[in-house]
Order: structure tokens, then sequence, then C-alpha cells
């Protein structure tokens, strides 16, 4: 299970198409105490109150919302629009019900966030609302859970069962989202959070964050690889390569990209220490030390796939709107923002994955996870 | 001293020590039957499990407490691992079972030697010349000096005698003495060039305790070497040889030319603790701590044997350095902090001990702290690139931007004669100087571009 620790390369895929958050494959819906939830699992019959926003039925692919790049993005309602959908942030949201096994959904709904009505200060849910990181987190939670669940026919019934029975409970969107948002409330710096919550309720924030989320999708991976066929024969203007990459150095993007990675690889070696024989247990500076060589390659790998995940997620945007973007990242807001989501997450998703991994190897010991092959790695393009 | 020659030293010495064991079992039938836990033992430091090897010997020694051989073998492990008064009572044991065997005898001298005990030293080596015959102690005294090299090659004891004299000499400070006497045994000649064969050896990638041994016979031979004699003192600084260090460095500064000399006196001065009191014992447990720490991976031993060490040179800051260490390692970060402070406070002027608090610091991102810290470290050493980009990394944490840039500047143009670059660096600085402040922090690479000065 030590060596586990090689999969975790594969998330930089995912990794690498965000800016600064998780990618999404985002199930939400409104129960019908009016809660919003956010799931890796599609909603269940008895959760959900039909809405346009959860229609069609769960067994039916639905129709995007918005369909950027491909299609140019839906111009944003105002951002004192109510929608139906809309829910104060703070509200409770339902328990997980009977886990779904990991990976067998076969509906899913990616959501942009929606526009939440003013009422006094921003509030810190309303904010990662806003931003897009809500939604995306989900999309990292099903990376992590591909990663971690060895493939079907490796391990046993009962132990995959037992697995998914884990994977599904500790990763639960809501119950992660609850430890970033807890990791970002102590960074909270007021004139900031509302200067950032201003710029995210822009018309051109909000077109940005939509392409931000639907470019996240698994199927974006497929159409991130045509893109950069295309482009090696059509390559973009300097002016937007310029912009790009000046986003990327003011939103610190890679940076966060390879700390998560770290964050995962040191929680699970935590893990897998622990639950082995005390002779071979890594003290906690050998874990460090892992969890850099890890970051390393990452830092590598990332480097070369993030200008083309970027190409193909703003494609669709001008030149002056991705400037606009750059302006607000350069700004005190811009850089609070960043920063402190940086170590909300990655703290957050560390202790998350330490936790999930320390159950999952107390369930299903060592041998029997290293008897099961490795996962394919999913492909990095 | 790099992870692979301190394996290399590592099994050099384990080979020496149990080679030395064999060859005490084949000299000698022992008094009482050889237990199977001595046989425990040497296979189990052969395997490198020496904290099992020393128990089996213990156990090996008590079930035959007349055996010279279970002695020896018991006091050898116990001087290997740091355990020098039980090696010393085990040692004076065996001497007064066989007091006239050459090898107890040279064992026991060598590890006065180690202990400082020079005149207890030198008493043994009279003891192991005088059982040599006659005409053998006559030519070794009064042979001309074209017979002593066949003589010693003849004579393994006797080389040993010589080579062990020589380093009571030099530790003395008497290192003319020294010279003298290696010229009269032929371990040096007259015009030949040890310095050039040393880095000879350097170049091509010699393991590195025979290009030590080149470099002490560089010393020996030339004394007007001040670069070989440098290069002698830092790598016994590297090695832990605190004292034996700052004599070489003391005598390379006097040999340089001026223009080198403040650099000697700083070196003393920031790394080598000055005149700071370290006696031999402390400065021998601690090379062991460090040996079993980075070698064996044996914390809790080393922990110990660093806290002695500490306890026998309370201003020694080295010590210090390496509990921060082990606490980062097993996690505790707030009592690396405390070590560090301790450390300072016993040698203001750690040059390492000011690196590795900023450093730290800068991990915790205490960042007013760290830069305090990481400003005295390139004020007392400023051809640190490293720890000059440690700084520019925390400058840049607190938006002091002008500072930073000034930082890593020089930095990298230190690095660019060294022709160390650090493209990350440079890459960060020129996106710096074109978009302005990013929110990722600057890279802070520690690229070995110093001999020596990484290793403390």
């Amino acid at each position: 299970m030590t060596d586990r620790i090689a999969p975790v390369l594969t998330l930089i895929a995912a990794l690498a198409l965000l800016p600064a958050g998780g990618s999404a494959e985002t199930y939400r819906w409104i129960d019908e105490q009016g809660n919003v939830t956010y799931s890796n699992r599609p909603p269940q019959p008895r959760e959900v109150l039909p809405t346009p926003e959860t229609r069609p039925a769960p067994e039916t692919k639905p129709a995007p919302e918005l369909k950027a790049p491909d299609a140019k993005a839906p111009e944003p309602k105002t951002p004192e629009t109510k929608t139906p959908q809309a829910k104060t942030p703070d509200a409770k949201t339902p328990e997980a019900r009977a886990p779904e096994p990991p990976g067998t959904r076969d509906a899913k709904a990616t959501v942009p966030p929606t526009q939440i009505p003013r009422a006094g200060p921003t509030k810190v849910d309303e904010l990662l609302e806003l931003s897009g990181v809500r939604a995306q987190l989900v999309g990292l939670l099903n990376r992590v859970v591909l990663d971690l669940r060895p493939p079907s026919g490796q391990m046993s019934a009962a132990d995959l069962a037992t697995i998914d029975r884990i994977l599904a409970q500790s990763l639960r969107h809501e119950a992660v989202y609850g430890a970033v948002r807890d990791a970002f409330r102590p960074q909270v710096d007021r004139p900031n959070l509302e200067a950032a919550a201003a710029w995210l309720r822009t018309p051109v924030a909000r077109k940005i964050v939509a392409m931000e989320i639907a470019s996240s999708e698994p199927s974006a991976e497929q159409k991130v690889a045509d893109y950069a066929a295309m482009v090696k024969a059509n390559p973009p203007p300097a002016r937007r390569l310029e912009l790009l990459q000046r986003l990327d150095w003011v939103t610190g993007a890679n940076e966060t990209s390879a700390d998560l990675v770290a964050a995962i690889a040191r929680g699970l070696s935590t893990a897998v220490s622990a639950a082995g024989p005390p002779e071979s247990r890594l003290r906690p500076g050998q874990i460090e030390d892992r969890a850099a060589q890890v970051r390393a390659r990452a830092q590598e790998t990332l480097r070369e796939v993030r200008t083309m995940s970027m190409l193909y997620t703003y494609q669709a945007l001008e030149d002056d709107e991705l400037a606009e973007y750059v302006r607000f990242s350069g700004s005190d807001a811009g850089r609070w923002y960043n920063t402190a989501m940086r170590k909300a997450l990655v703290g957050a998703i560390g202790k998350v994955v330490e936790q999930t991994a320390t159950e999952l190897v107390r369930a299903v010991p060592l041998e029997r996870w290293a008897r099961a092959a490795m996962p394919a790695p999913h492909p990095v393009k | 001293m790099t992870t692979q020659a301190m394996r290399a030293l590592g099994s050099a010495i384990a080979l020496m020590l149990c080679t030395a064991l064999g060859a005490a079992a084949q000299e000698r039938p022992a008094p009482a039957a050889p237990s199977s836990d001595l046989d425990r033992a040497q296979a189990a430091f052969q395997a490198g499990r020496h904290a099992e090897a020393l128990a089996s010997a213990r156990r090996a020694a008590d079930a035959a407490p007349t055996s010279v051989r279970a002695l020896t073998a018991r006091a050898g492990m116990a001087e290997f691992m740091g355990e020098f008064d039980e090696a010393r009572t085990v040692y004076d044991r065996a001497g007064a079972l066989a007091p006239d065997d050459p090898d107890t005898i040279d064992r026991t001298a060598s590890f006065a030697a180690r202990m400082g005990e020079y005149d207890r030293a030198l008493a043994q080596l009279d003891r192991l010349l005088a059982l040599h015959p006659r005409h053998v102690r006559w030519l070794f005294q009064w042979a001309p000096t074209s017979l002593q090299a066949s003589l010693l090659r003849d004579h393994p004891s006797l080389e040993r005698i010589v080579q062990i004299k020589l380093d009571i000499l030099t530790e003395k400070g008497a290192l003319e003495q020294a010279r003298r006497m290696a010229r009269a045994y032929a371990i040096v000649q007259p015009g030949q060039n040890y310095c050039d064969q040393a880095r000879e050896r350097s170049r091509a990638g010699a393991e590195r305790d025979e290009i030590f041994k080149a470099f002490r016979l560089a010393t020996l031979g030339q004394p007007d070497a001040a670069d070989c004699i440098w290069w002698y003192g830092q790598w016994l600084s590297d090695e832990g040889y605190v004292r034996l260090g700052r004599l070489m460095v003391i005598e390379g500064t006097r040999v340089t030319s001026s223009g080198n000399k403040e650099s000697g006196a700083r070196y003393l001065k920031i790394r080598l603790g000055g005149n700071r009191e370290v006696s031999k014992r402390a400065e021998q447990m601690f090379l062991i701590a460090r040996q079993r720490y980075l070698r064996h991976g044996d914390v809790d031993g080393a922990m110990r044997l660093f806290d002695e060490t500490i306890r026998l040179a309370p201003t020694f800051a080295r010590p210090y350095n390496y509990r921060a260490a082990i606490a980062a390692e097993l996690g505790d970060r707030e009592a690396a902090l405390a070590w560090l402070q301790r450390g300072l406070q016993a040698d203001p002027d750690s040059w390492r001990t000011h690196r590795n608090l900023g450093k730290l610091l800068s991990d915790l991102e205490r960042y007013p702290e760290a830069e305090m810290h990481l400003r005295k470290t390139v004020q007392l050493f400023g051809d640190d690139a490293g720890g000059r980009l440690a700084l520019a990394r925390v400058l840049y944490a607190q938006g002091k931007y002008d500072d930073f840039v000034r930082e890593a500047r020089t930095a990298l143009a230190f690095l660019a004669n060294w022709k160390a670059p650090v493209p990350e660096v440079q890459d960060f600085l020129a996106k710096f100087d074109r978009w302005g402040p990013g929110v990722a922090l600057p890279p802070a690479p520690d690229p070995r571009t110093i001999i020596g000065w990484n290793y403390d």
C-alpha cells in the first residue's frame, strides 16, 4: 500500500485543469426541506425535490447547463437575481444516506455556482460557492476515490464492498467541504473577502467560474487532448499565451496543485506507515521527504500540461476578459483569496485522505492491498 | 560527507572491527570455549545490527569472563557504539587477563588516544614496542630512515605505533614534531607532491577516507601546502573532528597568503566554535552519535549520545543542531526550535545554527523571526548562497520585494561564478520582473557549492 503513492500522480491530470481548486463532477440537488446538497454520487429518488436543476431524473444524463468552451457560455445573470434553487449558504445539509459504490454513477450534472443574493456581509460559504470551489471539490474527491479504489477483480468482492463503503463515507462531499471551509475561516480578512466576492459577482467572473467547472468534467480530458492537436497546427497568439502564463503566475495555481499532490502523498504515507509493523514505520520527517519527492515530480508534469489546459478552458474568453481576471488575481484581494484557499484545500484534503486511508488499511489489511494489482494510471495529457 | 561516502566509511570501520575480531580469534585460543553469543554478535555486527551485536557480545563476555576474545569483542563493540565507560572497563579486564597480548595492547592504546588520554596511550605503545625482539626494537629506534620503510612493512604493529604517535603529536599541537617523525619513519618522502596526489585522488573520485589519508600525508609531508592543510581541516570539520579540525585550520591559516587569513579566522569562529572547549571525549561521543543517527538510523541511541555530548561540552553548537534535526524528524517542530535556540545560547556565532533556525522558522511561516536569523546567517558567511536564497524567500513572503530582488540577485551572481546555476530561481525572478509579485513563494534551493559547509 505504501507504493500506492504512485497513483496519486495520476491526480495531476485533474489538478492541472484547476486554477486553484479541484476538478468537478458534481451532483447537486435540493431536498424536500430546501437544503442544497453537493455530492459525488447522484441524488437518490427520495432525496430530491424536482426542480429545473435536477431534471432530468438521475438515470438520465443531463445536458450540462453550460457548454463552455465548446459553445459560447451563456450570459450569467446579474448578481442580485434570485434563482429558485438559491439557498442560504449556512443551511444544514442532510447527512449522506446509504453510500453508493464510487465510480458507478451513470448520471451527472455539472452545475456552475448560482448567484447568491446579497444580504449583509458576505459569508464564507457564499464566497466558496461563488468561486466554484464548493462545486469543484466533488470532482477532486471523485479523483481521489478513483486512485484509492483498486480496480474490479483485483480484490475479493467483500473487500471491495468494504472499500467502497469507506470511500463513500469518508469522502462525502459535504464533510470534506466543511473541512475546507473550517480551514479557510481562520484566514478570513474581511475587506479582502468582500472585494473578492464583489469580483466574483461580476458577469465576467461568473463566466470564468462556469468555464472552469465545465472544463473540469471528466469528458474534458479528451477534449483537451483534441484541442492540443489542433493548437499544434494552429498556435495561439503570443498575447494569449502571455496572459495565461501570467494568470498561472499570479494565482500560484501550479504550486497549489503540486501542494495538493504532496498533501495526498503525505496522508497516504502516514496512514500506511502507521498500519505497518513498528520496525518499518516511517518517521514524520521521512514522510515529509517522500511527500517532497512526490511534489517535485508532480510539479514537473504539471508544468507540461498546465498551459494547454488553460488554453482549452478559457478559449471562449476574450483577451480583455482574461486580462481582467489576471488583474483581479494580482490584486490584494486576489492574492489573499488564492493564498487562503491554497492553505485551506491543502490542509483539509491532506487530513481527509489520511483519515480515509487509515480507515481503509484498518478494514482491509495491507497484505491484501499489496496483492491487488496497481490500478492503471489515468493518462496525463 | 555524502551518504555514499559515509556508508563506505561505515563499512570500512565495520570491516576493520570484524577483521580485528576475526584476527583475535585466530591469534589465540580462548581460555573458555567461545560462546555462540559471540558468533551471533559478529554476525549481527556484520549485518549492521549494531545494538543487537553489542547485546550479544555482552552476553558472550558475561558467559566467558576469562575469554580475552569475548572481552575484546565486547569492548570493541562498546567503543563503536559510544559506550566509552564500558569499553574502558572491559579493555582493562582483557589487558589484565592477557598483559602481553599485542592486539589487546594495540586496541587499548588506540582507545586511550581516542579518549585524549595521551600519556596512557603512549605507555601502551611502549609496552607494545617492548614485545618485539630486541634487534627489531633497536632498528626501530636507531636505523636510518632508508631502512624504516621495509621494517614497518615487515612489522605492521610498528607502523601502528608510528601512526598512533603521529596522531597524538598532531592532536597535541606538536605538528612540527609529528612531521619530523613522519619523515624519520619514511611515512612521507622528500620530493613527493602529496598535495597533488591527494587532489588527483579527489578528482578521480576515490573513496573519501582514501582522499582523507592522502591529505593527511600532505599535511605531514608538505608544510607549505596551505590549500591542502586547509582542505584537511575542512574534512575533519565535516566529520566532526572539531579539535583536530581547528588545529589544521589554524595551521592552514598560518601558512596561507595574507589575503586568505581573514577567511580562516572566520571559519574558526562561525563553524568550529572559536575556542570553546570541546573535550576529546565529547568530540568522539558526538562523532559516534552522528554516525548512529545518520548511518544507522538509530534515533534513540543517537539522542542519548547527543545529550551526553551536550552535557560534556555545553558550548558546542553542533549536537544541538542534530537534536533539532531529530526532533523535526519525529514531527516535533516546537522542540526543534527549542533545541536550536539553546544552540544559539551556547554559541551565538554558530552560522549553521542561525541557518537551521531561520529555515525552520520560515517553514513555520514565522517570517520576521526567520528573517532575523537568516540575515545573521549571511552576515556571518556572505558566500552562503543557499542561506541567501532562503533569506530572499522570507523577504518575499513579507512583501519586501526590493530586498528580495537584491538578495536573490546576489546569490545568483555568486552561484554563476561557481557554475552552479539555479534555473528555477532565475525563472522566478524573470517572471517577477515582468509581472510583479505572484502568490507562490520563490524557490530556495540549497546548492552544495562550498566544500564541507553542507555537512554540519
